[in-house]
């Protein structure tokens, strides 16, 4: 494999985060992997879900306008089914809380993963087709409060929700990755560094 | 003694079809003679995002003070009873908020220093009923894993009481059903909530 970073390999990542404190350890993962990233030449555009403000529930009006022509009524909705549209990655950094999304990351995916962005109703056999066709590469990291075998049990419903019910709506190729810190009340700093180091060593050999 | 059921509903249109679920909830409930308290999560313009502020204490006991009555009810019931639309194959993002803000330290669990397991505080709950709707077939809802389902009767569940039994009720590909299907689960509902 050549060094150089050409036009071929260059990614278009978004990484979409959902922690409500600027200091938090997820923030700082979020950093590392934007770091990574960019070490290895790729694009990427990060979402802030709670700098920018995001509304997690879905309106009355949204609701209504959901099987419409025009399901998105909010400009920040709007930039979101933009970029999901055209990047070759989706990364998804988050805490687990109750063994799922936060509030405001399933709200993001209510709202922005509207019909004609995330997935397509076809009239004529009622069918679901996909709508993320562009996203290569599909990308999970999240903090657990639960050791791995509580998380097992109870079925681990965030990452299924991104690594199932959404990867239903990315292409056949689609490749995923999931990387989990568990029970992390009781980590050592060591062990957070570790996994921060190991999230940006993941990101440098994305294609 | 009266039961005491806890319904929280959650969807933004205020005619939609798990508003009528909703009604026949309650119908049922007050046909066994509960004693019923209704949350509308949407109807109150509950706040779903957990905050930094929320967060910054989310070890120490106890809820946002504006939220204190949901607490309160929470710690209140001994059937709590969950209305709500599927989307994305878990509850929407105003119900999980309410998971999310609401199930706190000192009001659903506790964390023992030195612990990394939750020490269920909510021993009152003995009945934990899901009433929801899903635009897919049960068949999808399967591949993906029913996030959803396994959120209530397994994350949520093992904050309540050791004994606590779970109820899914739910109807499955809702755009296609037809209109008597649709009334029979209403009917269906109602019948289970009033024995």
């Amino acid at each position: 494999m050549c060094a150089t970073v050409g036009n071929n390999d260059t990614v278009h990542a978004a990484v979409v985060l959902a922690h409500p404190r600027a200091d938090s350890y997820a923030h700082a993962l979020a950093q590392r992997a934007v770091d990574g990233l960019q070490a290895a030449g790729h694009r990427v555009d990060v979402i802030d879900l709670y700098a920018d403000g995001f509304r997690a529930a879905m309106s009355e009006a949204e609701r209504e306008a959901y099987h419409g022509d025009q399901p998105i009524l909010d400009p920040l909705v709007q930039t979101s089914a933009d970029l999901v549209r055209i990047v070759d990655a989706l990364i998804f950094i988050y805490p687990t809380w109750w063994s799922g999304l936060p509030a405001i990351l399933k709200g993001w995916m209510e709202r922005v993963m509207v019909p004609g962005v995330g997935f397509t109703f076809e009239e004529r056999t009622g069918k679901v087709r996909p709508g993320l066709t562009n996203v290569r590469h599909l990308i999970g990291i999240s903090t657990y409060g639960s050791p791995k075998s509580i998380v097992r049990v109870v079925n681990d419903n965030g990452r299924r929700t991104i690594m199932r019910a959404l990867r239903l709506s990315c292409g056949f190729g689609v490749r995923t990755r999931w990387h989990g810190l568990y029970a992390i009340d009781t980590s050592t700093g060591g062990q957070r560094a570790e996994f921060a180091a190991h999230i940006e060593r993941s990101m440098t050999d994305l294609r | 003694m009266t039961r005491r059921a806890l319904v929280v509903y959650c969807h933004p249109s205020p005619t939609s079809f798990v508003a009528s679920a909703r009604d026949r909830v309650v119908a049922g409930l007050d046909f066994s003679g509960a004693e019923i308290r209704l949350t509308d999560l949407y109807g109150e313009g509950f706040r779903p995002e957990l905050s930094a502020d929320e967060h910054a204490t989310h070890l120490d006991a106890g809820v946002d003070p504006s939220i204190a009555s949901h607490a309160e009810n929470l710690m209140w019931c001994d059937t709590l009873v969950l209305v709500y639309p599927t989307w994305w194959s878990g509850q929407p993002a105003m119900l999980k908020g309410w998971f999310d803000r609401v199930w706190a330290s000192g009001v659903a669990w506790d964390l023992p220093e030195g612990a990394n397991r939750l020490a269920p505080r909510l021993r009152n709950v003995r009945k934990v009923v899901a009433v929801t709707t899903h635009g897919s077939p049960k068949k999808i809802n399967m591949v993906e894993g029913e996030g959803g389902k396994r959120t209530i009767t397994r994350s949520l569940r093992a904050m309540c009481h050791p004994l606590c039994r779970t109820s899914w009720l739910a109807l499955y590909n809702i755009d296609r059903c037809s209109e008597s299907e649709r009334l029979m689960f209403l009917d269906r509902v109602e019948q289970r909530l009033g024995r």
